[in-house]
């Protein structure tokens, strides 16, 4: 329930806030990827899968949207489940799903030739993207620390 | 293991659901099954997003401030650079629109007389400290200014040039009380001279040589012109006659002419280098507004006695007209209707009262009332005599309106009230069906 809610949170304040902000280079970073990693990371692969695909879906959902509907739901799936099943220590893990989640998406974007994946969206957003995901990382780190400890209520 | 298996076919199963969406999304389009739920998301999360945007657009901003900052002093910088530079150069395009707009009027000026003119312009008044009404101008002997030469504007006469030195001249205006400059009446031969009486050239005075000759305010007058063009051109407009003085007894008449050019608010000036080959005479004069010109011009008597006849007329034709609505017979009966005259018209019957009155406290009012002014002043010759002995300034006009002498005559010298009025009344009268008879 936690982690719904969060993912939730999440997904509202990417699309009011983050994607607001003009930060150098046009890119903002993906809090949505981050708290799905979060959630998985504590809840396991199954739950992982479940809540990124519902979090896929919102986003999806969202407007304002243009992309095909399960886009997100399949890229942020994946991530869930690689999250929940854990790739080595909690940092790496968060770092290669940080990684992956935009390569996914421009891939699976590719795949439907989505005319807005080109080699400029692979040489320079998705970049920039995990640039900036990648600096807001430790928060979902620290948390995760917190959270394996005795007393966090999940 | 079996977590790990159950969890697999949970990727599994979801992923195989993305995709099975995302395909049937991307081969419906547009029919797509999940357009409702599209819509649902968009009604519900749109509402949600307006309402948390509205609340957090402010801190947005702020971010979005404190990322620009450094941008956005630099910005400020330029932009304030800039209106400043605008604004500078907004304020000296409309300067120098004035100074085009004056020069070009003053080139006109020049053309219209045949003036061959140097601009210049004023670079320093004098002040209070002193006595004489000069100013500095910004050209010298090295534009071929020499002294006592004729400077002008587009608008008039603005005085001659005293001393000139290499960058700079000093002209003396025409209000400076030292000044006398040569004038001649528009029209006429009639001849006199301007002195300045200082007060900042609002006024000037205009002697007037022959004390006979007719003079109204609203005359213009112009430069007469020196000998070879030195100091004065002929022709320059100098200014236009505001009120006529009484001067009985003396040999000249005094006026006080309002000069053309402003010459406490001078900017650019010409300085006649060369006069023209001959007297431009009046062609210098700015056309007339038209209903002025009627009103003032030399064979003035005329014109100026109609229309105030024709506006008593109209007055009489409005009284008759009343009177054809209230009873027919008025006109027969003379005397019965003379007090309920007497009351609805007063001013005409007043009016030579109060002309005359006028006339003593400032003749410049009309210009009828300011010409009569001298002879209603010494009033006593013309009351003995009738309208015989009137001067001959009043003569040549006066053949078309006998009728107004014996009132004008008989009405100033008259001490009250009712003396005045009886006999104007009768006159008034005589006057009405005379007019009616003429009519």
């Amino acid at each position: 329930m936690t982690g719904v809610l969060i993912v939730l949170a999440t997904v509202l304040v990417q699309v009011i806030m983050v994607n607001r902000v003009a930060l150098p280079g046009g890119a903002t970073p993906d809090l949505v990827v981050l708290a799905v990693i979060g959630v998985a990371m504590a809840r396991g692969p199954a739950a992982g899968a479940v809540i990124g695909f519902c979090a896929g879906l919102l986003v999806d959902v969202m407007p304002p949207t243009a992309h095909l509907l399960g886009h997100y739901a399949f890229v942020l799936a994946i991530v869930g489940y690689l999250a929940g099943r854990g790739l080595g220590t909690p940092v790496t893990t968060v770092m290669l799903c940080v990684v992956i989640a935009p390569l996914l998406a421009a891939g699976l974007g590719g795949l439907i030739s989505d005319p807005r994946v080109t080699v400029g969206t692979l040489t320079d957003q998705v970049p920039l993207t995990i640039a900036y995901t990648l600096i807001l990382s430790p928060i979902v780190m620290w948390l995760y620390n917190r959270g394996t400890r005795p007393g966090y209520a999940t | 293991m079996r977590e790990s298996r159950r969890a697999r076919l949970i990727l599994g199963t979801l992923l195989t659901a993305a995709l099975v969406i995302l395909t049937v999304d991307h081969r419906l389009g547009g029919s797509s099954p999940f357009g409702p739920l599209r819509t649902a998301g968009a009604w519900l999360f749109g509402a949600v997003e307006q309402t948390a945007g509205s609340v957090t657009r402010p801190i947005g901003e702020l971010l979005g401030a404190y990322a620009n900052a450094p941008g956005a002093r630099d910005e400020i910088q330029r932009l304030e650079a800039e209106n400043a530079r605008l604004r500078t150069a907004l304020i000296a395009g409309r300067i120098d629109a004035a100074r085009s707009e004056e020069l070009r009027r003053m080139l006109g000026l020049a053309g219209r007389g045949g003036y061959k003119i140097v601009t210049a312009n004023v670079i320093a008044r004098r002040g209070s400290p002193g006595f004489e009404e000069a100013v500095q101008i910004d050209a010298g002997t090295a534009d071929g200014i020499r002294p006592e030469m004729t400077v002008l504007n587009g608008d008039g006469l603005i005085g001659r040039v005293v001393s000139a030195a290499a960058g700079t001249a000093t002209v003396v205006l025409i209000s400076d009380r030292g000044s006398a400059t040569g004038a001649r009446l528009e029209g006429g031969q009639e001849i006199g001279v301007v002195h300045g009486v200082g007060d900042n050239g609002r006024l000037v005075q205009f002697r007037l040589l022959d004390s006979t000759a007719p003079l109204a305010p609203g005359s213009r007058i112009v430069s007469f012109g020196s000998q070879h063009g030195t100091p004065y051109v002929p022709g320059v407009p100098i200014g236009a006659i505001e009120r006529v003085e009484a001067t009985p007894g003396e040999l000249t008449r005094v006026a006080f002419a309002r000069p053309f050019a402003r010459l406490s608010a001078l900017d650019v000036v010409g300085v006649v280098v060369r006069a023209p080959e001959r007297d431009p005479r009046d062609s210098v004069l700015p056309p007339r507004p038209q209903p002025k010109k009627e009103a003032v011009r030399p064979p003035r008597r005329d014109t100026l006695v109609r229309p105030e006849r024709d506006a008593r007329d109209a007055a009489l034709r409005g009284r008759d007209a009343t009177d054809a609505v209230r009873s027919p017979a008025r006109d027969s009966t003379v005397d019965t209707p003379e007090q309920d005259l007497g009351e609805r018209y007063p001013g005409e019957e007043r009016s030579p009262g109060r002309d005359s009155a006028r006339a003593e406290v400032d003749p410049g009012g009309e210009p009828e009332g300011a010409e009569v002014a001298p002879d209603r002043g010494q009033g006593e010759t013309g009351r003995e005599s009738g309208g015989a002995v009137r001067p001959p300034a009043r003569d040549p006009g006066d053949t078309r309106s006998p009728e107004r002498d014996p009132r004008s005559a008989r009405t100033p010298g008259g001490e009250s009230r009712d003396s005045v009025r009886s006999p104007a009344r009768d006159q008034g009268d005589g006057g009405r069906s005379r007019g009616e008879g003429g009519r």
